[in-house]
């Protein structure tokens, strides 16, 4: 069959209909890819230019070499996949390597620029508003009093006071220094020549050309010099700051002192505004290293790790034995099973945020339904004393996961419906002739055959659960908190939940840096768990080719 | 692949290169705000661009969005030139290099001072204030005919009514943030940050294990453990058990206040907090305003627009049915920090909420807040469950805070 | 054919016909019996926390805690259409505006989901080349990332691209679509190759040996054999990112571009935290419907199974 595929021109007419299509549709890939690398390319913006030419030369080597055709179905969705899902995933990547975040925002180059933008301003008058008609004058007033009268694309011209006062009238302008006319004037913005203009702002009308930056970049001494004061600040490349050049010492001593030191604070206090704004580097290993020795992990992370797992397996083992419960019952001919089946699914057409507040209100201990009504009486029952939902660590984590299996059965109700679906009825029957009770079919037929097309969605569901931020935050932020912890953190925060307490947490604004590092390192411990439960997944090919 | 078949294809190639096109951004002085600002904004755009011929396009967007949103998408030249925001982002705005210095000139002493000051940062301004928030004492005057001056008396009314069974609690405190703790860690002297003389906090100086906020939630669980404070209680439980008489007292703000009216509860805002060993408690002091991106180009003209039109007192607009200047309508929903419309403010029980907030201490804006919220909080529920002494708690959080500032 | 209805066939040692049918249908009785109570527990569970959120909906207070099952205080039909008024009746919230987005994102995405999905599946599970089953643990592996931190680089995808092209750009549906088939692929990949997996190989191998090309044989024979499995992640994919408002919030800005989802999230949610509940649950309650009427109209489609004809012609 491989042969056959291999030969499009010696197939049906129709393939030459789809021949062109596809070579239609390469060229207007191509044509876009191009266009967009040419683009990005004067934008400046050289990594998503390469990386969508990296992705549009695969895409053509897929669909053109002809020992490649069983590529060329996926070549589509591998082409989305890189762009938007691995692509990122190498910037995450390339971040954790920089000190990317609040206090260093910013490239060198577009820090600079900013700062560049500073002005001082060299001749400024203070003004007022003029009108004739729909035209507009400024009258500009110097510090010793002259004036000179600027309007349409004229030069400004002296113009001599009238009794000590503004002139009533030039040039059949009318004084006008309302509120709104000045207002309007500030709108328009520029007057004069288009050489040599002069700008309008609520109290100062300046003389554009005599503006000049405030600072000077040299970039051979890797300097800005402040052209009024004759500061220098020399940019220190390896952590990315604008440091006084008098202060300089001072400043490595301070890092040198403690690799730690809080840089910013001294910045802030030696500097002045866009001078204070960092850029990114490349830090290297710093992040991972400021990460593992972070006092967040002498705090309560192995407890923090092993409810994460817990979480996420109990989570997939609720959801998938309640879905595929329902979906053997809905299978069988039950009355009413059309009604049952649209019944259940609701859940999963609510939005999971309102169902969860909603959970959140029911569970609550003085008002919530799911306590009155069902809590309550089960400790009149037993005469029993059973803790809140949200102070008590354990039932806070089986409020957790009860609302977390109120939203994923759905899922896997719809998803084995389908599969349950797929098995064609020979095989029971087959199996059935052989004699196997409901029990062994279900064992030995129904469920291995489900997993070959299920097992893979319970490990991305296992995956998706490690890594359920959302659903932790609006149930109870990670409450109730651990008492004693060296770094604060609740009973119910998953791994993740608390990797970000420690990279938005430290009191340094977000650190996008150590986001991306703690990112990586879950990854590295979801993958590892990934590919050693996709052992299983080989079998369950096994089982599915044996078909 | 034959050699004159790829010749084809870069021809092909080629030509479909020239089709595509750009098209260039509008012209527009662009303003980002939240659901409630939107309509004010939007009429006020309308008459601006009537009147001068330049548009105004009003993006609404999520309050909280705008922050985030500003700091992707200014850089990246998308951003808008005035946006709406609370004075608390300041430090990771400025920090971010956003915000543009606004100069009001000769109309600062318009607006209330600390406003003014809690838009302050590093001593440059960088908001026009229009709105300031913070929390009150709330009592149902029915069951309580004297306001308690101090969080003694607090207590003992609790347990009076309590005792009387006029209410199933006396004073309710909301839970999970810190935030309506503060007032009675103030009051017996604790606090967060120290200050300068300039009034700016000091992030080295920090007072949540202080020894006056140790007492603060020592008189908190005595409370807890006499029975006074129902457990799980978030802004949703407080506001009904208030409202269902359950709850005699609570501290809350003007957010809340068009709830409690509608409830049909008779209400009361004192016009001070209940004092400790420290004097009055002082609440945390929000303000809300316009700022003006460093990115804009036209930051002249939203300084004008901002000063000359939203902060006009000649020009009025129109929204839903009320007709006012904009500063009025922008001060409905929380005391105007502009004093002309504060003046003018028809809300009964503002003027109550501005005398308990005149000694607020504005939020901290500085990004070391970011470390304190949840070790502080954390602390507190854990008294609250009585899992800790307040000592411990406390101390803990410090330890907690203080790691985390020093650098992880 | 219904498994357990088999297995119950099958389970029986028969001996004596007319004994047999006597307890089977016994049997047959208590089995449905359970069966029904098990799933009216289940339906129970389900329907508890959506009614009150309908019953939120109706009610004025805006308050999840202190509502009734039915709401109190309510004199008047205007009170109990009070939050369906507002959510509909006020220029600020373009609710069907945002329906609209949702619903052409939702179409769009499940749609292409399941088209660019079922190729590569068929390709997976039916031809062997080098480096498959590499790339199929690739597939797996990029959806363990985390990708909270991956916004930041979509968003400079999208606006650095927009800039060119704009209707894929920030703030366009076009964008936001893009960015959700990227992440659509592998799981549903994994799912349909299953699926796919499933169905015998001598059903192909026979029309190939017929004549018919690949592309025959996927689009005129596998395709229809396995709609169950488009189906089902055709409305995974639909409700997937109908419901979808973290990436949405940060791609869409503007009001009018909102997708339902986001546009309930920040007027009712963000701006106003526990004041509009009762506003938010009847826009949950509205914009569930889409969802709710596609599984209604399609459920038939999911457990339909293989017809069999299909599977002999």
């Amino acid at each position: 069959m491989a042969k056959r595929a291999e030969s499009p021109q010696g197939d049906s007419p129709s393939s030459i209909i789809t021949l062109l299509l596809r070579y239609g549709a390469l060229m207007l890939i191509d044509a876009l890819a191009l266009f967009l690398f040419y683009r990005l390319a004067t934008d400046g913006v050289w990594e998503l230019a390469v990386a969508i030419v990296l992705i549009t030369l695969l895409v053509n080597v897929i669909n053109l070499a002809p020992n490649l055709v069983p590529l060329r179905w996926i070549s589509p969705s591998l082409a989305l996949l890189l762009l938007m899902v691995v692509y990122p995933i190498i910037y995450t990547v390339y971040v954790s390597f920089t000190n990317y975040g609040d206090a260093h925002p910013y490239t060198k180059a577009q820090t600079i620029a900013l700062i560049l933008n500073e002005q001082i301003v060299g001749r400024s008058y203070s003004w007022a508003a003029y009108v004739r008609g729909e035209e507009l004058g400024v009258m500009l007033i110097d510090e010793d009093g002259s004036l000179e009268f600027v309007a349409g694309n004229a030069a400004p011209r002296r113009v001599e006071r009238v009794d000590g006062e503004l002139p009533q009238e030039v040039d059949g302008y009318i004084l006008d220094d309302s509120r709104g006319r000045r207002l309007r004037v500030v709108a328009q913005g520029t007057f004069g020549p288009a050489d040599d203009p002069i700008t309008v702002n609520r109290n100062l009308a300046i003389v554009v050309n005599e503006k000049t930056p405030r600072y000077i970049w040299d970039e051979a001494a890797n300097t800005l010099t402040n052209v009024e004061t004759g500061e220098v600040f020399r940019a220190d490349d390896q952590r990315g700051w604008f440091i006084r050049a008098d202060r300089y010492e001072e400043y490595l001593a301070a890092v040198e002192a403690d690799p730690n030191a809080r840089l910013g604070d001294f910045v802030m206090k030696t500097s002045q505004f866009p001078l204070q704004v960092g850029y990114r580097v490349v830090v290297g290993l710093q992040n991972f290293e400021r990460f593992f020795n972070s006092p967040a992990l002498r705090g309560p992370l192995v407890s923090i790790f092993l409810w994460t797992v817990t979480f996420a397996f109990m989570s997939v083992l609720l959801t998938f034995t309640v879905g595929l419960l329902i979906a053997l019952l809905l299978q069988a001919k039950t009355p009413g099973r059309r009604i049952f089946r649209t019944l259940l699914i609701v859940p999963y057409a609510l939005p999971a945020l309102i169902a969860v507040v909603t959970w959140r209100g029911m569970l609550n201990d003085n008002f919530g339904v799911f306590t009155l009504w069902i809590i309550r009486p089960i400790e009149g029952l037993l005469g029993v004393d059973i803790p809140s939902f949200f102070a008590d660590p354990t039932m806070a984590r089986v409020g957790l996961l009860l609302v977390n299996l109120w939203l994923g059965y759905p899922y896997f109700m719809l998803v084995c419906s389908g599969a349950l679906a797929g098995i064609p009825s020979d095989m029971y029957e087959a199996a059935s002739v052989d004699g196997a009770n409901w029990w062994q079919q279900f064992r030995s037929l129904t469920l291995p055959l489900l997993l070959v097309s299920v097992g893979p969605l319970l490990i991305a569901s296992f995956t998706f659960n490690f890594n359920n931020f959302v659903m932790v935050e609006a149930y109870n932020e990670g409450g109730p908190p651990i008492a004693g912890a060296a770094f604060g953190a609740g009973h119910t925060d998953l791994l993740i939940n608390y990797a970000f307490q420690i990279a938005f947490g430290t009191g340094r604004g977000a650190d996008y840096g150590l986001a991306s590092t703690v990112s990586i390192v879950i990854f590295m411990i979801v993958a590892t768990i990934t590919v050693f439960q996709k052992r299983f997944t080989r079998n369950w090919e096994e089982t599915g080719r044996n078909v | 692949m034959s050699y004159k078949r790829f010749a084809f294809l870069v021809m092909v190639v080629s030509l479909l290169v020239g089709v595509f096109s750009t098209v260039m951004a509008q012209d527009v002085l662009l303003i980002w705000a939240d659901d409630t600002r939107t309509p004010i904004l939007e009429e006020l755009s309308a008459q601006f661009e009537a009147e001068f011929g330049i548009p105004v396009k009003v993006q609404q967007l999520g309050f909280g969005d705008i922050r985030d949103q500003l700091k992707t998408a200014a850089p990246a030249g998308e951003g808008p030139d005035i946006i709406i925001g609370a004075h608390d982002w300041l430090g990771e705005l400025v920090s971010n290099g956003l915000l543009a210095p606004i100069d009001l000139g000769d109309m600062a002493e318009k607006f209330v001072p600390v406003a003014l000051s809690a838009f302050t940062f590093e001593g440059q301004l960088y908001g026009m204030p229009y709105a300031t928030e913070n929390i009150a004492f709330v009592y149902n005057p029915e069951l309580v005919t004297e306001v308690p001056t101090t969080w003694d008396e607090v207590r003992a009314l609790s347990e009076q009514l309590v005792a009387e069974g006029k209410s199933e609690y006396g004073f309710v405190r909301q839970e999970g943030d810190p935030y309506h703790f503060y007032p009675i860690q103030t009051a017996f002297g604790g606090y967060v940050f120290g200050r300068d003389e300039e009034g700016n906090y000091n992030p080295l100086d920090l007072g949540v294990d202080s020894e006056g906020a140790i007492e603060a939630l020592a008189w908190y669980r005595g409370m807890v453990d006499a029975g006074l404070q129902p457990s799980g209680v978030d802004y949703d439980v407080l506001h009904t058990l208030f409202e269902t008489g359950k709850a005699a007292m609570i501290m809350t703000g003007p957010w809340a206040l068009d709830r409690i009216r509608t409830s049909g509860v008779p209400y009361e805002v004192a016009d001070f907090i209940p004092a400790g060993p420290a004097g009055n408690g002082r609440p945390f002091l929000g303000v809300q305003g316009f700022m003006i991106s460093a990115f804009s180009t036209k930051k002249d003209l939203a300084e004008a627009f901002l000063l000359d039109f939203v902060a006009s007192e000649e020009i009025e607009v129109t929204v839903g049915d009320v007709t006012a200047t904009p500063m009025v309508l922008l001060g409905k929903a929380r005391p105007s920090a502009f004093l002309p419309a504060l003046e003018v403010s028809d809300d009964p029980d503002f003027p109550a909420y501005a005398s308990a907030g005149a000694e607020a201490d504005p939020m901290p804006a500085i990004p070391e807040m970011a470390s304190v919220w949840s070790a502080w909080g954390d602390a507190i529920t854990l008294v609250a469950q009585g899992q800790s002494t307040p000592e411990e708690a406390f101390k803990t959080a410090g330890e907690q805070i203080r790691a985390a500032i020093a650098g992880s | 054919m219904s498994s357990a209805g088999v297995s119950l066939k099958a389970g029986i040692d028969a001996k004596s016909k007319k004994r047999i049918e006597l307890g089977y249908r016994g049997q047959q009785r208590i089995w449905m019996i359970v069966r029904m109570a098990i799933l009216t527990a289940m339906v129970i569970f389900a329907l508890f926390p959506v009614v009150w959120i309908v019953s939120a909906s109706f009610n004025p207070k805006q308050s999840m805690v202190s509502q009734t099952l039915i709401p109190q205080g309510v004199e008047n039909a205007e009170q109990l259409l009070r939050n369906y008024n507002t959510l509909l009746n006020t220029p600020r919230y373009p609710f069907w505006r945002w329906v609209a987005n949702s619903v052409f994102i939702a179409a769009v995405t499940s749609f292409g989901t399941v088209m660019l999905c079922a190729l590569s599946a068929y390709s997976f599970s039916r031809f062997r080349f080098w480096g498959r089953s590499n790339l199929l643990v690739f597939l797996l592996l990029v959806q363990v990332f985390p990708n909270i931190l991956a916004v930041v680089a979509i968003y400079l995808i999208l606006q650095q691209i927009g800039t060119h092209i704009p209707f894929i750009g920030l703030n366009t549906a076009g964008g936001l679509i893009l960015v959700y088939l990227g992440g659509a692929m592998g799981v549903n990949i994994w799912l349909m190759k299953g699926f796919f997996d499933t169905v015998p190989r001598d059903i192909d191998e026979s029309a190939l040996v017929d004549g018919a090309n690949h592309w025959q044989t996927y689009w005129l024979l596998i395709f229809p054999l396995v709609r169950p499995i488009l189906v089902v992640v055709g409305i995974l994919a639909f409700v997937g990112t109908f419901n979808e408002f973290a990436l949405a919030r940060v791609i869409l800005r503007d009001n009018e571009s909102w997708t339902l989802m986001v546009g309930l999230y920040t007027n009712f949610v963000s701006n106003n935290f526990g004041q509009n509940w009762g506003i938010y649950a009847a826009g949950s309650v509205l914009g569930s419907l889409p969802t709710l009427i596609i599984y209604l109209l399609l459920q038939d489609q999911i457990v339909g199974g293989l017809t069999q004809g299909a599977v002999k012609g």
